[in-house]
């Protein structure tokens, strides 16, 4: 498991087959490729696209348009963990890149989740989140599009047994 | 979490065919070739796709949906009973079965392996597994991000991290069946470099390493204990150890001196501090030393200590040395020892005490006090370098050296000798002498009189040769320095504190103000415009000086007299009330002799006040009888016999057949004839000092049942009431700084204070307090 220092650029491949050439420090945002470029020989990784199976082109400049932006955060620790998932507050520069369609919120989200950066499959939860915060349950269906398949018997008694949570 | 959805899009040309997701079978066989890889094949490297390939096929079972139905893209699907169930389990399980596989299999291969082989096997083995467990670690991180921490945190036991997983299963596979062989391979391996062998010791330090990392937390599993560490190395590490030293030294012992053995010894422990710097886990260091302390020495203290006689009498000090640095290793290693040291230096001192202690009547101060300094100088040395300067040890110097210095053979009579012939010393080196010493040398060596002082019991008796001979310095003025006399004075304050010193310091204070007062009375007498005497006074306050009034009558001289009383006045005007007792015997003066034919110029006689009364009773006639002089001056034989016995001895006066007594006339010897134009005729006679060392001895007795006896009535008017025994011993603490009382004479002294009333009786053996 050499540090393979020697590696300076990346090109990751999407699924829909386009080559994207990135500087490794922002492709280290993603913790699957840093462990790649830990574990692998640096003779398989500089030159060679990084197949990235689950997302397509149009995602994965989106991706890495995000890492570009936060190339210099600093490393996340279990701590920052625990205290960013309490707020749902979002920087302002993430809250723009956050303005998509929601079919693309959700690629974003997926594909954060596949490639291992925490910190923005958080703000890709707390948008949605934000979304969902102080809406009814019927806007929530409208919102993303979801059938209600409850019976009103159904309905009544999760409405019962949340009573508690609700805001008088 | 989102909740995972299917993947769009399809699988492209240039990526390895990826197994059906829903397939666990499938997914698992597609996996397991390239955990094979790492497994088995490291060495030929990692490619690219298999990497991403592992990964994805992990990502994908885990997020696929068998259990629902596929939802249209940016719509989530809506069962909220999913949330709670992540995919993973079947993929947990087939990969610990893999391992358990795999590792019987390593088990069986070891088999055929022995002694170092062995060795290099497991830790081969060790490598190459911990190399792949990060790998395959890497690759599950899928796996560990989401289905393990869930496990985990609903608080599953016995699931863990795919690294930790790898961990568990060597150390419940593998380990537990070879353990005992690798610890008998690595046992055999230390033995051999015990035995002077040079071996390849990196591989114990990897076998340490690994055994270290298997102590997992049962609680937590990213850290680790030392348990099977513990366990499984050191405690076979530590009977092995112990074996081989209580072998080895009990053949040693057998064929060799013990000096020898000792050398060995430290050798061996310091062997074993570096084994565990070389190769072991700093935790084994307290027991191993324990260990090895135990065998190497503990097990033949009794025999170094047998030796330790020898070495004193030898004067051994690096065997010494030695010896205290082994034994100190175990606990109570020491005190034998010390028992033994403080016991030779006794008798080193008495021994020297004796020898000087030939003619104990005309032992000169120096002499015995030297002979005690030196075995002190002696064995504190031996202490500084061969104990570590260590306090216990200390302690047995302090209590050998307050043994022989207050009894021996010079203290056959009574244990104040000692401090009268250190009182003495003193004063040798503290009066004007010819031999000089230098400044700084003086001090050095009342620095070396305190520290026998420090041993001194009878501290009040040298405190009473003291002030008597500060006295006599004082009034005659032989003090060789102030500054060394307020040097020790301060020494004796510090060792003793105020009270002790509290009379010698009053006593400089009295010449100081009697210098002053003399200066007063110089300007007072000037002014009078009449012939005076030139004359010194000294004011010396009755309580502080350890001086009697004259044992004889006297009439002063007519000369003398009027400056005298002109003084009186002259100090009554200041101090109304005080009263003055003039103490003839110390007093002394010049007298002026013109009337010496036969010297050129006029010589002067140094004499004392008896011997001026006496000779100035010539200036009327030449020829006096002795009962004349014995009238007119008033003097009683005892003082007048020996002041005149000097003038005829040094023919300032001639008498018949040079008698001294009734009936006897002197006349003035007008030949008289000295080389010297001051003549010093007031020498102190033998006697008169040998009267004096009976006297101060005397008083002594009187002074400590004073002492008691206030000591008591301070202590009952504290207390009240007080029981009997308890008295005593309380009395005995606070005397102890001065002398050691006998419990003999505390109880007489209670005796008197009963009779005198200051104590009463009570029931119970209680005595009470009477105000």
């Amino acid at each position: 498991m050499s540090e393979n220092a020697g590696i300076a650029k990346l090109i990751l491949e999407s699924n829909d087959g386009a080559k994207i050439e990135i500087d490794r420090q922002v492709g280290e945002r993603s913790v699957l490729i840093k462990n790649l470029i830990e574990d692998l020989p640096e003779d398989e990784v500089s030159g060679q696209p990084i197949p990235i199976h689950n997302v397509n082109e149009a995602v994965l400049r989106k991706v890495i348009e995000w890492c570009e932006h936060h190339r210099n955060d600093p490393p996340t620790t279990d701590d920052d963990a625990d205290t960013r998932k309490k707020t749902t507050d979002i920087e302002e520069w993430d809250q723009k890149f956050m303005q998509v369609d929601q079919e693309m919120l959700f690629e974003i989200i997926l594909a954060a989740n596949f490639l291992d950066i925490k910190p923005l499959l958080d703000v890709g939860c707390k948008t949605v989140a934000n979304m969902i915060k102080g809406k009814s349950p019927e806007d929530i269906r409208k919102t993303f599009n979801i059938t209600n398949d409850f019976t009103a018997e159904e309905e009544e008694q999760i409405r019962r047994e949340n009573e508690w949570a609700e805001d008088r | 979490m989102p909740q995972p959805r299917q993947v769009r899009g399809t699988a492209l040309n240039n990526f390895p065919s990826a197994p059906d997701k829903d397939d666990i079978d499938k997914t698992w066989d597609y996996l397991k070739s390239g955990i094979d890889r790492i497994h088995d094949n490291l060495q030929d490297g990692m490619d690219l796709k298999t990497y991403m390939g592992i990964y994805t096929a992990i990502h994908n079972f885990c997020t696929s949906q068998k259990a629902v139905g596929i939802s249209s893209p940016a719509t989530i699907s809506s069962g909220a009973h999913r949330g709670a169930h992540l995919l993973g389990e079947d993929i947990y399980k087939k990969l610990i079965e893999y391992l358990t596989n795999s590792l019987e299999e390593h088990v069986k291969a070891s088999e055929s392996h022995q002694d170092e082989a062995l060795l290099s096997y497991y830790i081969k083995e060790w490598n190459r597994y911990t190399i792949a467990a990060k790998y395959v670690h890497h690759l599950f991180r899928y796996l560990n991000r989401h289905w393990v921490k869930r496990e985990m945190d609903e608080g599953k036991k016995h699931i863990y991290d795919v690294y930790t997983l790898h961990l568990v299963e060597w150390r419940a596979v593998l380990f537990n069946k070879v353990h005992e062989k690798v610890m008998g391979a690595v046992l055999k391996l230390v033995e051999r470099q015990r035995q002077g062998e040079t071996i390849e010791y990196s591989q114990i330090k990897s076998v340490v390493e690994s055994f270290v990392s298997l102590g997992l937390d049962d609680q937590d599993s990213t850290k680790t204990t030392l348990e099977v560490y513990r366990y499984y190395f050191e405690k076979p590490f530590l009977e092995a150890t112990k074996k081989f030293y209580t072998d080895e030294s009990k053949q040693f012992v057998a064929e060799n001196s013990v000096v020898e053995y000792m050398k060995k010894a430290e050798a061996r422990l310091n062997e074993e501090e570096e084994r565990v710097k070389m190769y072991l886990h700093p935790d084994i260091a307290v027991q191993l030393k324990k260990t090895c302390n135990q065998a190497l020495i503990a097990d033949h203290s009794d025999l170094l200590r047998d030796e330790f006689q020898v070495l004193l009498d030898n004067d051994r000090e690096e065997d010494m040395a030695r010896m205290y640095s082994l034994l100190s290793r175990i606990p109570d290693g020491l005190e034998p020892l010390r028992s033994k040291f403080e016991a030779h230096v006794r008798k080193a001192g008495l021994a020297a005490v004796t020898k000087v202690a030939a003619d104990a009547e005309k032992l000169e101060p120096k002499v015995y006090v030297d002979a005690l300094l030196e075995i002190h100088t002696q064995y504190q040395g031996l202490v500084k370098r061969a104990f570590n300067d260590e306090p216990e040890f200390t302690r047995s110097l302090d209590n050998a050296c307050r043994e022989f210095v207050n009894r021996n053979d010079v203290c056959k009579a009574g244990s104040s000798k000692s401090p009268e012939l250190l009182a003495k010393y003193t004063d040798v080196l503290l009066r004007k002498s010819g031999t000089g010493i230098e400044e700084a040398e003086l001090e050095n060596t009342l620095t070396q009189i305190m520290t026998v002082f420090k041993y001194i019991e009878d501290k009040d008796v040298f405190q009473k040769f003291y002030s008597r001979m500060l006295a006599r310095r004082l009034v005659h003025s032989t003090s060789s320095s102030d500054d060394a006399e307020t040097s020790m004075i301060s020494k004796l304050k510090e060792a003793c504190g105020f009270e002790y010193t509290n009379k010698l310091q009053r006593m400089f204070q009295d010449m100081q103000i009697s210098k002053d007062l003399n200066d007063g009375f110089k300007e007072h007498t000037q002014s009078l415009d009449s012939k005076v005497l030139d004359s010194q006074y000294s004011i010396l306050g009755t309580g502080f000086w350890p001086l009697n009034p004259p044992t004889t009558t006297f009439n002063p001289p007519a000369e003398v007299a009027a400056d005298c009383e002109r003084f009186a006045r002259f100090y009554k005007n200041k101090h109304d009330g005080r009263k003055l007792s003039w103490l003839w015997q110390l007093c002394k003066g010049e007298v002026k002799a013109t009337y010496l034919r036969s010297m050129k110029s006029a010589v002067i006689f140094q004499v004392s006040a008896y011997q001026m009364a006496i000779l100035l009773l010539f200036n009327e006639k030449d020829s006096h009888t002795y009962d004349d002089i014995a009238s007119i001056t008033a003097l009683n034989s005892d003082a007048l016999d020996p002041s005149l016995g000097i003038l005829l001895k040094a023919k300032v006066l001639k008498s018949e057949g040079d008698k001294v007594g009734p009936g006897a006339v002197f006349n003035l010897n007008y030949e008289f004839k000295s080389k010297k134009l001051r003549v010093n005729l007031n020498v102190g006679m033998k006697s008169e000092t040998k009267q004096e060392e009976v006297e101060t001895n005397k008083t002594i007795e009187e002074d400590r049942k004073l002492l008691l006896q206030s000591a008591i009535v301070r202590i009952m008017k504290a207390r009240k009431q007080m029981k009997h025994q308890q008295l005593v011993s309380e009395c005995i603490n606070q005397i102890r700084a001065r002398f050691v009382p006998k419990v003999s004479d505390i109880k007489k002294c209670i005796e008197i204070l009963l009779d005198k009333e200051y104590l009463e009786r009570l029931d119970d053996d209680n005595l009470g307090y009477l105000a």
